[in-house]
């Protein structure tokens, strides 16, 4: 019987990959017309090929590989500095009632507050520099995992807490045995989120403050007006950014999910 | 002698800005291995008082002593078995039982021990890593019966833990659990609104009155065991019981609808 699942699930990931696969088919052949149309110049629109070989250009001659390596890493580096100072925020927030709630009702303007917004700010407070950089990614996706610490932890029913408390949990094992775990299934949609924001301020910020990086490849294609160098480089970004969610957090999000039995609706 | 004594508790709620009181001077002495069924209409307080006397709600006054001792927070000296189980969804079934255990410090191979005797004793062993949602409403409760007996607990406190259950499902449980309290000698608070689950359970059963609470009358059931549900010499008891009750539903239609 679990060979017979696990077979399913194979066949469901093949006719996925199938449907994506198709998917992509149409749409290069759709592009292709077009740029055989010749409605829009050249120069504006490269055909399919073109983009290609500019891809293997790129990758060969090592600026891809490079520029996907140090947007990566700034954008870890300040990620991890986001989750840490974002978490401990959420729980100060949730220690200190007045804070936290004066703090939640910021959070329309905090969560929807554009990151290229922070550039100017950011180049006259911390400079032209890898550091300026992070601290865009930073204020994008901080306030994203503030507020969803705080509301996870406060939406966590009332009746794990009381049975917790029942049994003798307190302080800090009550913190660590049911605050967390029970609001883990909703941390993880708000750490998706977060990482979404991240996303959007590297890629903005690298185009308006760095020499190097993705944002930066895809912003030197504008200057030499190379579109299939910016086209190239908005398919890595698209691709970058569905891997990381898909593979990664929709996989953590899935998992517990399951183990949660919370897609078992009766 | 007496394991838990409720003296004169009074709880008042805000509602809307109006106070009302929910309870109004409750005494009550539940002796050592008494299995003792609160019984009244919904919204009567008697869930409340239940979690007074867990610890989970603080008393306006009145005290709750527990073997002569005063006692103001939860502890696991009193387990509960709540409506909805309450069972932990990131858990095992049987981490599940095992949770309080692992809260107090007991070291794992203990914790196992005694997590395989009340696996055993619910007929859950086959369960033991489920997940809750691989559960069944009564097998859910059966695990939160485990997990509450595990703590070995003074007092067992039960709020309309079979409420949510199919009556067949139900009268199964009411027997093993009159079986269980026959083995364990566990003394037992049970809060129903069910006249039947009450009569077949207690062998005290104290009726509430509605808002603002008190205890009304108490009735004493000294029957065999185990009491099955469609036993008929039960009935003189269940009528008694429901003629008490009838006025005090009416009375609380009479105030909702004013």
């Amino acid at each position: 019987m679990i060979k017979d699942i696990q077979l399913k699930k194979s066949h469901r990931n093949l006719d996925d990959a199938a449907n994506a696969a198709l998917f992509i088919a149409i749409f290069t052949g759709i592009w292709q017309i077009i740029f055989m149309l010749g409605i829009w110049p050249i120069i504006s629109l490269p055909s399919p090929v073109m983009v290609a070989e500019t891809f293997a250009k790129i990758i060969w001659n090592g600026s891809l590989p490079q520029s996907i390596g140090i947007t990566l890493g700034r954008l870890l580096g300040a990620f991890a500095i986001s989750i840490t100072l974002g978490t401990l925020i959420g729980f100060t927030m949730i220690k200190f009632k007045g804070f936290g709630k004066t703090l939640n009702s910021f959070s329309a303007g905090l969560l929807s507050f554009p990151s290229i917004a922070w550039v100017p700010f950011s180049i006259l407070f911390i400079g032209f520099n890898e550091f300026g950089i992070m601290f865009v990614v930073i204020m994008s996706s901080i306030f994203s995992i503030m507020i969803s610490t705080y509301s996870s932890i406060r939406n966590i029913p009332t009746i794990y807490l009381d049975a917790a408390r029942n049994m003798g949990a307190k302080g800090f094992s009550l913190f660590r045995h049911v605050t967390i775990p029970a609001a883990t299934p909703s941390l993880i949609i708000g750490l998706r989120q977060a990482w979404s924001f991240a996303w959007h301020a590297i890629i903005g910020a690298e185009i308006l403050m760095s020499i190097v990086g993705l944002g930066h490849i895809l912003s030197v294609g504008r200057e030499f007006l190379d579109m299939s160098q910016v086209i190239a480089s908005m398919v890595t970004i698209f691709v970058i950014g569905l891997l990381v969610d898909r593979f990664l957090l929709y996989k953590m999000e899935d998992r517990i999910r399951r183990k949660w039995g919370l897609d078992h609706h009766r | 002698m007496t394991k838990l004594q409720a003296k004169n508790i009074v709880k008042h709620f805000d509602h809307n800005g109006n106070s009302v009181t929910a309870l109004d001077g409750i005494n009550l002495n539940v002796e050592e291995g008494d299995f003792v069924c609160i019984v009244g209409p919904s919204g009567c307080g008697k869930s409340t008082f239940l979690n007074i006397v867990a610890g989970l709600e603080t008393p306006d006054s009145g005290e709750i002593l527990l073997n002569g001792k005063p006692i103001s927070t939860p502890g696991p000296d009193r387990t509960m078995v709540f409506q909805e189980g309450a069972l932990f969804p990131w858990l095992k079934v049987i981490d599940n039982i095992e949770f309080g255990l692992k809260i107090t410090g007991i070291p794992q191979d203990e914790r196992r021990e005694i997590s395989q005797r009340y696996l055993d004793m619910m007929q859950l062993t086959k369960f033991a890593d489920s997940y809750t949602y691989q559960l069944s409403t009564g097998m859910k409760q059966r695990v939160a019966i485990a997990r509450a007996l595990a703590m070995d607990p003074e007092i067992l406190l039960m709020d309309e833990p079979f409420a949510a259950l199919d009556s067949q499902t139900r009268d199964l449980l009411l027997v093993e659990l009159q079986l269980i309290w026959e083995r364990t000698k566990k003394t037992i608070i049970f809060v129903t609104h069910n006249i039947s689950e009450s009569v077949i359970l207690g062998n005290k059963v104290e009726i509430f009155k509605n808002r603002p609470s008190k205890i009304k009358k108490e009735i004493i059931i000294d029957y065999r065991r185990p009491r099955l549900a469609e036993d008929e010499n039960l009935q003189k008891y269940y009528h008694q019981i429901l003629d008490e009750l009838k006025s005090e539903v009416i009375a609380q239609t009479k105030d909702e609808l004013q």
